[in-house]
């Protein structure tokens, strides 16, 4: 046995010593200095509310004319025009907008109305054509002479006269839809999404154009709602505005105009949804020509959008 | 403070201390214990290991003698004298009780052959379980570690980590560099846990087989004799 231990224990020492004199220390990882990356968290509101201009910000003159001509390839928060074409009808438009009141259901004859009213302030030329169309435009573009050296948007002003199609189709208002039960039932409403599978087609086997990333951003879609709640006065003041919660599907052209009425996908009990309706229809296309980016336009085609009147009124 | 520097210093700040030696000093009492008991442990199993191995190498070596010298044609009695002077163990053991019990029923007036046969098998019986006994000695103790050695590591390592969790509480920061050396030290424990079983389990394994073979050839070699003295007993009667 004492052999036995002392072979034992000689032998764990010899161990002991060679792990200490091969394995002195750890090495440490040669880790160079790290540079902190700041993460600031932002929210996407914050970005896109950036497009919703302020009532009182100073009008921007120059840029008024281009979003037509090129729908923004992508979300600039800060490109103007989305400004400069929010604020021209807020000053110049209000006045003339009563007026294509008739827009609603009852007249056709007024459908091609959308495009005009907005663009008058910024674009002298729309205007001779759109006074043909309609009556009420007329006033509000005062020729601003600075303007007529922009001649090119035109492409945007001309298509009123392409567009006369869609008044034959006048769906009446669908208030019920069996279809759509568990979705009236359903009072949450679904986020309207930018993609066209929203509706309720089924599912296709793939986009119709190809393309492969056409999902628009978050802030694309923030983008469009905030481009339409600019033109959309809801009906203030009146019993349970909290219903008064409207979807609309939006037809959109590649070239931002508004293709044909938008449907009003959901329906209320309440007595002035209908005209909470008509005031979202009527919004939509008054702001007709939106900025989009025009490689996505597979997913803009078709497009659901809430009009919640409480978002606009408790901001 | 620049985070670069804070970075660089908290980095800075555990180098130097990480070797086998420090990571031992700079443990938690418990875990020194264990440590110190895992050592102990690894130390006990491998001088059983070494005297085991000894001990069996010299118990073939002396049965492969004695079985040449048995077999060689030598008479018995002759044998019987040259062995019974000194300290015997395994066959010669098992052959000297033999030739005691047969030597002793027949001395006196009467010899008492009627139950000689019997006597003798339970004498080498008796041999071969004490032999036995003293192969096997101390084998239990590998067996043991062999089992406990890692939990008991596992404990010291528990404990390490639950002083380097206080430690987190205790600078509330979770930096690695605050965790990193309880970690290693609790490690430790468990390395050495495994650095003493594995070696146990292992040679508790190979010296538990040795052991059976060893027996099972004296067990061969006691029937062998037992049917050479019944002849014997036969043929004198």
């Amino acid at each position: 046995m004492r052999v036995g231990l002392i072979a034992s224990i000689g032998g764990h020492l010899a161990v002991l010593v060679w792990g200490v004199v091969s394995f002195p220390e750890a090495r440490p990882f040669d880790v160079g200095p790290v540079d902190t990356l700041p993460v600031d968290l932002v929210p996407i509101s914050e970005i896109t509310r950036l497009r919703i201009g302020e009532k009182d910000a100073e009008v921007r003159e120059i840029e008024a004319t281009k979003p037509a001509e090129k729908p923004a390839p992508e979300p600039d928060p800060e490109t103007p025009p989305a400004e400069t074409v929010a604020e021209k009808p807020r000053e110049a438009a209000p006045e003339p907008t009563p007026a294509p009141a008739p827009a609603p259901a009852p007249a056709p004859a007024p459908e091609p109305t959308p495009p005009a009213p907005p663009e008058p302030a910024p674009e002298p030329e729309p205007a001779p054509q759109a006074a043909e169309a309609e009556p009420a435009p007329a006033p509000a573009p005062e020729p601003e002479p600075k303007v007529a050296e922009t001649p090119p948007p035109l492409p945007a002003s001309a298509r009123p006269r392409s567009k006369p199609t869609p008044p034959p189709r006048v769906d009446p208002p669908q208030d019920f839809n069996p279809n759509q039960i568990a979705a009236l039932l359903n009072k949450v409403e679904p986020a309207g999404g930018g993609s066209p599978s929203a509706s309720d087609a089924p599912a296709s086997l793939g986009s119709r154009e190809g393309l492969s990333n056409v999902t628009m951003s978050q802030s694309e879609l923030d983008a469009l709602r905030g481009q339409i709640s600019r033109c959309w006065s809801p009906p203030a003041g009146t019993a349970g505005a909290s219903d008064l919660n409207v979807r609309l599907k939006v037809f959109l052209t590649p070239s931002g105009e508004v293709d044909q009425r938008p449907e009003v996908m959901n329906s209320s009990g309440n007595p002035s949804f209908t005209i909470a309706a008509e005031s979202a229809r009527r919004a939509v296309l008054r702001c007709a020509p939106y900025s989009l980016p025009a490689e996505k336009y597979d997913s803009w085609r078709e497009v659901i959008i809430n009009f919640d009147p409480r978002d606009l009124l408790g901001g | 403070m620049n985070p670069v520097e804070l970075a660089q210093t908290t980095l800075a700040a555990p180098q130097g201390d990480m070797s086998f030696l420090a990571l031992f000093f700079q443990a938690h009492l418990v875990v020194k214990l264990v440590m110190i008991g895992l050592v102990g442990a690894s130390i006990w199993c491998w001088a059983i290991i070494v005297d085991k191995w000894l001990l069996f190498a010299r118990t073939k070596r002396q049965m492969t003698r004695f079985e040449t010298v048995f077999w060689s044609g030598q008479s018995l009695e002759e044998l019987y004298r040259t062995l019974s002077g000194r300290a015997n163990h395994s066959m010669s053991a098992l052959f000297i009780a033999a030739m005691r019990e047969w030597k002793r029923s027949h001395e006196g007036a009467r010899p008492a052959v009627a139950s000689l046969r019997q006597r003798i098998d339970r004498v080498m019986d008796v041999t071969i379980a004490r032999e036995a006994e003293r192969l096997e000695a101390r084998l239990m103790v590998l067996a043991t570690v062999g089992s406990a050695a890692p939990f008991i590591g596992l404990f010291g390592t528990v404990w390490g980590i639950m002083t380097s969790f206080q430690a987190i509480a205790a600078s509330k920061s979770t930096n690695l560099a605050v965790v990193a050396p309880g970690i290693a030290e609790a490690l430790l424990a468990t390395a050495l846990g495994l650095l003493a079983a594995i070696p146990a389990v292992i040679a508790y394994n190979k010296l538990s087989a040795d052991a059976g073979k060893l027996t099972a050839r004296m067990e061969g070699f006691a029937d062998e004799f037992s049917a050479i003295l019944s002849r014997q007993i036969d043929e004198r009667s």
